[in-house]
């Protein structure tokens, strides 16, 4: 039985424009079967280039029942191991990845449609990020030690130990003070963004944050950071975005980050 | 970290003639409460136990500890990295509950103007089977939109004249036409946008993120939400704590729900005469003792337990703050609209949201009942967007001027769409619109989406897609990739699977809505 969901996919992909077959399913039956099963042979009388000819089948029938992985030849044949004699492709071509194979079974259990959500490319997995700190492994122990002490949290923005840590203080703004940021001095190469917004830092806080040299975003929201702490934060070179939402930082403070060489948002939003 | 139990016989402070201490021996706990204790206590616990009601360590604990503090069970926390540097740290998601017609809110249909009243064509609606509320119907005539659209902003997108404030913001927003979702009524249809799936029982998107995430700030829910007053007193949908369950995720990823009113939390302040440091050591009591019936008999829901005792104490502190809206500029209330002042409206709401983005909640999800305009769609749908327009266009404004719009993502849209064809009578300046899984739009904004761009088209009816359709799964997995996380892999193992918001139907990204 198929189910109402199902269904609904079905009629959803019968009622849509003109069957374009184009998508990834097509595409994975092109580069993979259409040698044997497209314009040039019919192997088996069968012809895989096409909706309409997938859901047409070989000289011996159907090979795809729309709903019904069990029932589909073409699912059987590419399920198979690939040292089985039935095993599809056939010959020398290297079997479908998992994925792949995946993908069919799904295409075929969601009723085959020519158009649906699987006719759009996946999204491809993103190339490695350009390393934005040094590897946070080897020191991530001793960042979370010293966090702890000081109240404060260093988290990493992700798995990839190059993409560096966060310095997070919303669980105790009050905690955080300049004292605290100076101390952070033996971690500080991995911090990548600050979130210091409702802390207790000052002008003073910024002359540390200023060695912070891969910091790319700083947040400072109602702080009593003024246009003097800016003046220490120059040396950033990858410094990208500065929230300056209620502090004292005036026009001139503005004026002097504009000069930041990486600076591309800045907020002061409820400024003096 | 708690001091270790001492194992059995080897307790240094084992006084009290080798029996240690009891429940009634804790200080500053009424009486009442350890009595409910010791009833509670069965026979199997006791005999499991022993004699020794409470391990000296507890005591200490009790007297010595400063603050009530977490059983990490470090074990058995998930990794909390993102797979991958995430563009988004927190969502505001605002449900439309009820499901807003299209044709009056995103999707524009200027042809229908001249089919008014025509019955829709047969080749349009390809056999598809009618819900039991319109296959009676003697015809299915076609209602175009009461209400007009002009293009806005630079992007030129089309608005609706409902939405005169959220059109100024509209060079914000990602609009989506091209959503579909298999559920046709409200109850699984909801389910299916909160938790992927139409069956009860699995986690919804937020809980998902607060098991991925973790907290960013442990003084408050990882997870927040709130349902607004509803604009008007018809097409009333129940709205169940199924739809912000954890499902098969520790109960601690559940969403805390705010309730409207003046006490967003109930029962958090403590009853009058019982002080701060009575209430403190009574939740360390009662964690010691739950953290050791956990070393007995390792039931994870009691830590789940320990831990709400301990959120719900942080709680206490911050959640006045948090509604203290006193130190809020005369701006916001500019932004918000006047609404904005009184607890429980989508307005306030709103607000509120921003309040819990910035003190570091992760997910808020916005319930707006009523949407649902099976008759009498224009006074309805006008009301409706009178109520949420201008909160909605002030939330994004405020998100934006003050940086958080960078990475907080927000999610405004219901759990289907409605039917070109009028339900029940159709006239002049009235009509209805019954239920449509097959198409309806939604709109996403900041953390990375693309600002100012329209994706996905339906049909001149808005009946079926024509190009680039979006499965609520293919939401799903583009809410969590901004997040940091592959969709395929931020999984859970219960009941023999890896289960995974976006299910086992392929799902995908959609790379054209981001920036
Ligand atoms: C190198 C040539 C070759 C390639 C590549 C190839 N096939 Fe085949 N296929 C054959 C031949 C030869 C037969 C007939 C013999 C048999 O049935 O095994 C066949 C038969 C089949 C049949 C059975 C048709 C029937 O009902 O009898 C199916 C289904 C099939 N192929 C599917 C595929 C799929 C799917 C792919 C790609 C993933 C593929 N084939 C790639 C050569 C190929």
């Amino acid at each position: 039985m198929r189910s109402p969901g199902l269904l609904l996919l079905a009629a959803l992909a019968c009622s849509a424009e003109p069957a374009t077959f184009d998508g990834r399913v097509a595409q994975v039956l092109r580069d993979n079967c259409s040698q044997c099963h497209g314009e040039r042979k019919q192997k088996a009388g069968l012809r895989l280039d096409s909706h309409a000819a997938v859901l047409l089948g070989s000289k011996d029938g159907p090979v795809v029942e729309p709903g019904n992985v069990g029932a589909s030849e073409l699912a059987r044949r590419i399920s198979l191991s690939p040292l089985d004699d039935d095993f599809m492709p056939s010959g020398e071509h290297p079997p479908l990845s998992p994925s792949e194979i995946s993908l069919l079974k799904a295409w075929i259990a969601a009723g085959a449609p020519a158009t649906t959500p699987f006719d759009s490319p996946a999204m491809e997995p993103a190339a490695a990020p350009p390393p934005a700190a040094p590897d946070y492994g080897p020191r991530l122990a001793l960042a979370r030690a010293l966090a702890g002490e000081l109240g404060v949290t260093l988290v990493p923005r992700s798995r990839i130990q190059t993409d560096g840590l966060i310095l997070r203080t919303a669980g105790a703004p009050s905690r955080c003070d300049d004292q605290a940021l100076a101390r952070l001095a033996p971690v500080s190469d991995l911090i990548v963004e600050a979130e210091l917004a409702r802390t207790r830092v000052t002008d003073k806080g910024m002359e540390a944050v200023g060695a912070w040299k891969n910091l790319r975003r700083l947040d400072v929201t109602r702080t009593a950071v003024t246009s003097d702490g800016l003046a220490f934060l120059a040396p950033l070179q990858l410094l990208e975005s500065l929230n300056l939402t209620q502090t004292r930082v005036d026009g001139r403070g503005l004026a002097l980050a504009r000069k930041f060489p990486a600076l591309r948002r800045i907020w002061a939003f409820e400024g003096p | 970290m708690p001091a270790a139990p001492h194992p059995e016989g080897t307790d240094p402070c084992s006084d009290h003639g080798g029996e240690g201490p009891t429940v009634l021996d804790l200080p500053n706990v009424p009486m009442a409460l350890k009595r409910e204790w010791l009833e509670a206590e069965t026979r199997r616990h006791f005999l499991a136990r022993g004699s020794k009601a409470l391990a000296w360590a507890g005591l200490a604990t009790l007297l010595g500890r400063s603050a009530p503090h977490l059983l990490a069970d470090t074990s058995a926390l998930p990794d909390r990295r993102p797979h991958f540097a995430p563009k988004a740290k927190r969502a505001i998601y605002l449900f439309m509950a009820g499901a807003p017609s299209q044709f009056e809110t995103w999707d524009y249909k200027p042809k229908l103007s001249g089919m008014f009243a025509q019955n829709l064509p047969e080749s349009v609606r390809g056999g598809q089977v009618l819900t039991g509320m319109t296959a009676s119907q003697a015809g299915l005539p076609i209602a175009p939109s009461l209400f007009k659209f002009s293009q806005q902003g630079r992007s030129g997108q089309w608005v609706s004249e409902l939405f005169p404030h959220t059109g100024k913001v509209v060079d914000e927003l990602c609009v989506i036409k091209s959503l579909y979702t298999e559920a046709i009524n409200h109850e699984p249809a909801i389910l299916t946008m909160t938790t992927g799936n139409m069956f009860p029982g699995r986690p919804s998107l937020g809980s998902w993120l607060a098991y991925g995430l973790g907290a960013i700030n442990e003084e408050l829910p990882t997870f927040v939400v709130m349902t607004s007053k509803m604009p008007v007193k018809q097409n009333v949908q129940a709205l169940s704590n199924r739809l912000w369950s954890s499902g098969f995720l520790s109960p601690e990823y559940a969403a805390v729900a705010l309730r409207s009113g003046s006490e967003p939390v109930l029962y958090l302040k403590d009853p009058r005469g019982l002080s701060r440091d009575m209430r403190q050591a009574m939740i360390s009591g009662v964690s010691e003792l739950n953290r050791q019936l956990f070393e007995r008999v390792g039931d994870p829901e009691i830590n789940t337990r320990i831990s709400q005792y301990e959120m719900a104490f942080r709680m206490q502190a911050s959640v006045p703050d948090l509604s203290d809206f006193s130190d809020e500029p005369a701006s916001t209330w500019d932004l918000y609209g006047p609404k904005a002042r009184e607890p429980g409206t989508f307005a306030y709401n709103c607000l509120m949201a921003r309040r819990l983005a910035e003190r570091g909640v992760r997910f808020t999800q916005i319930f707006l009942r009523t949407w649902d305009n099976h008759t009498n769609l224009p006074a309805g749908i006008r009301a409706m967007c009178e109520d949420s327009d201008r909160p909605t266009y002030g939330l994004i404004t405020d998100l934006k001027r003050r940086g958080m719009l960078d990475d907080t993502l927000v999610v405004w849209g219901g759990e289907f769409g409605r039917t070109v064809y009028s339900q029940g009578t159709l006239t002049a300046d009235n009509y209805g619109r019954d239920h449509h899984p097959r198409c309806f739009s939604m709109w996403m904004c900041g953390a990375g989406t693309k600002p100012g761009m329209t994706y996905g088209e339906t049909d001149d009816f808005s009946y079926n897609i024509v190009k680039d359709p979006v499965h609520v799964r293919d939401l799903h997995a583009t809410i969590l990739h901004q997040f940091g996380f592959d969709h395929n892999k931020l999984t859970f193992k219960s009941q023999g699977l890896d289960q995974k918001l976006t299910g086992v139907l392929p799902a995908r990204v959609i790379p054209e809505v981001l920036a």
